[in-house]
């Protein structure tokens, strides 16, 4: 692992190991939230900061946490981030804290977190872990915005509140519904999968 | 030191280090939160009562909270009721203001609801739903009228219904009479006084 360059921890995050179209982590905030691009934004924003925090600060005390009791700890860590996130939220941004709901507490339980602590920051330098949950979160935060892009525009006729398709135009409801984060997710992953493929066939 | 005593130092210096800085980002965001809220309280009440300039919190329970209302020479102008009632998804939060004697309702406004996008929460939109509360006789019970007619036919105490919302519109409506039923029965008993209110 330490053989990888700076660079290449970063783009991993965003494509090869992307959390959403890759490892399939964090599927609830993904389904629930990006019936509009301001959700899914707000969303993404938060658990990027809760994602580098927690990288940082396991990084930075692993050696200190004996490993009987390490995921507690984590837990407690990724605890503190996310009420800070929750609450500054409910703070400054009342009408978002308002629409995310539960969603924002719920990121404790968002395993692309816990899942980068075990299988990353509590085995590499501050550093390290620091590019790998900032790749990380950007590649959420772009697979966030996709998904919400495509179910709003469809399910609402606008994006980011603005309307970009005529009235001619009749919202399919069903996309900002939960089977459209199903059918666009799937759909989605099923591209993915197929531009991988072409790439690594030209390569 | 061994593992059992260095397990527990950890956990409890990561428990105390995480309590202490989130009592602190509770302190900071605590009064704007408690802001934030009580302003979009505010706003609801000049809302639905119009005129109004102060307004007083004169009874409090569970989801139903009665405010009176004065215009700015001091004269009543009605009752501002926060209410909530079970919708089809989760509870529906409402806001409503009536004149003094609640024979009349002014106007409505949902403060929360999670109904369903496209059909219930159309119960938050002017054109399909909120219009129909404005000015409504509410000396009898409102009613609900199946399928919706233009503003002009509509009775005096009757609400359109959303087509294919039947049961948030309802749930609305029912929550309305129960909090005037609620409000008359408290004023009747004598909890709630609105000039005895005048001085305090």
């Amino acid at each position: 692992m330490a053989s990888k360059s700076l660079r290449q921890e970063f783009f991993k995050g965003v494509w090869d190991e992307n959390p959403i179209f890759r490892q399939l982590l964090g599927m609830c905030p993904t389904l629930a939230v990006t019936n509009a691009v301001i959700n899914g934004l707000a969303m993404g924003l938060a658990t990027a900061f809760v994602l580098i925090f927690s990288s940082i600060v396991v990084a930075a005390i692993k050696k200190l946490i004996p490993s009987q009791v390490r995921i507690a700890s984590y837990i407690v860590v990724i605890a503190t981030f996310v009420t800070m996130a929750d609450r500054f939220l409910a703070a400054f941004f009342p009408p978002i804290s308002k629409s995310l709901g539960p969603y924002v507490p719920l990121i404790v339980v968002n395993c692309i977190i816990l899942g980068r602590q075990e299988a990353f920051s509590s085995k590499n330098s501050v550093g390290r872990a620091f590019i790998d949950a900032l790749g990380m979160s950007t590649g959420f935060i772009i697979a966030l915005l996709i998904l919400s892009s495509i179910r709003e525009i469809l399910g609402s006729g606008t994006w980011l509140g603005h309307q970009v398709l005529g009235s001619w135009f009749e919202p399919w409801i069903i996309m900002i519904l939960p089977p459209g984060a199903f059918l666009t997710l799937g759909i989605l992953l099923g591209l993915i999968m197929v531009i991988d493929r072409k790439l690594q066939r030209s390569v | 030191m061994n593992l059992s005593s260095r397990m527990i130092v950890v956990l409890t210096s990561v428990g105390v280090l995480s309590g202490a800085l989130l009592s602190t980002v509770g302190l900071l965001t605590r009064e704007r939160i408690e802001a934030n809220r009580l302003k979009e309280i505010e706003e609801a009440i000049v809302s639905v009562v119009p005129g109004t300039t102060v307004n007083q919190k004169i009874y409090e329970e569970k989801d139903f909270t009665v405010y009176a209302t004065r215009g700015e020479a001091g004269q009543i102008t009605g009752y501002a009721i926060y209410t909530a009632g079970t919708g089809f998804q989760d509870k529906i939060v409402i806001m409503f203001g009536t004149d003094a004697s609640l024979q009349k309702i002014f106007r409505l406004t949902i403060l929360d609801q999670k109904e369903t996008p496209g059909l219930g929460a159309k119960i938050t939109d002017e054109e399909a739903f909120l219009q129909f509360w404005e000015n409504k006789d509410c000396s009898q019970p409102l009613t609900l009228r199946k399928p919706p007619v233009s503003r002009e036919e509509l009775g005096a105490s009757e609400i359109n219904a959303i087509t294919g919302a039947t049961i948030s519109s309802e749930a609305v409506l029912n929550t309305v009479n129960a909090s005037l039923a609620k409000l008359r029965s408290l004023i009747q008993e004598g909890t709630i006084n609105i000039e005895g209110n005048n001085g305090q």
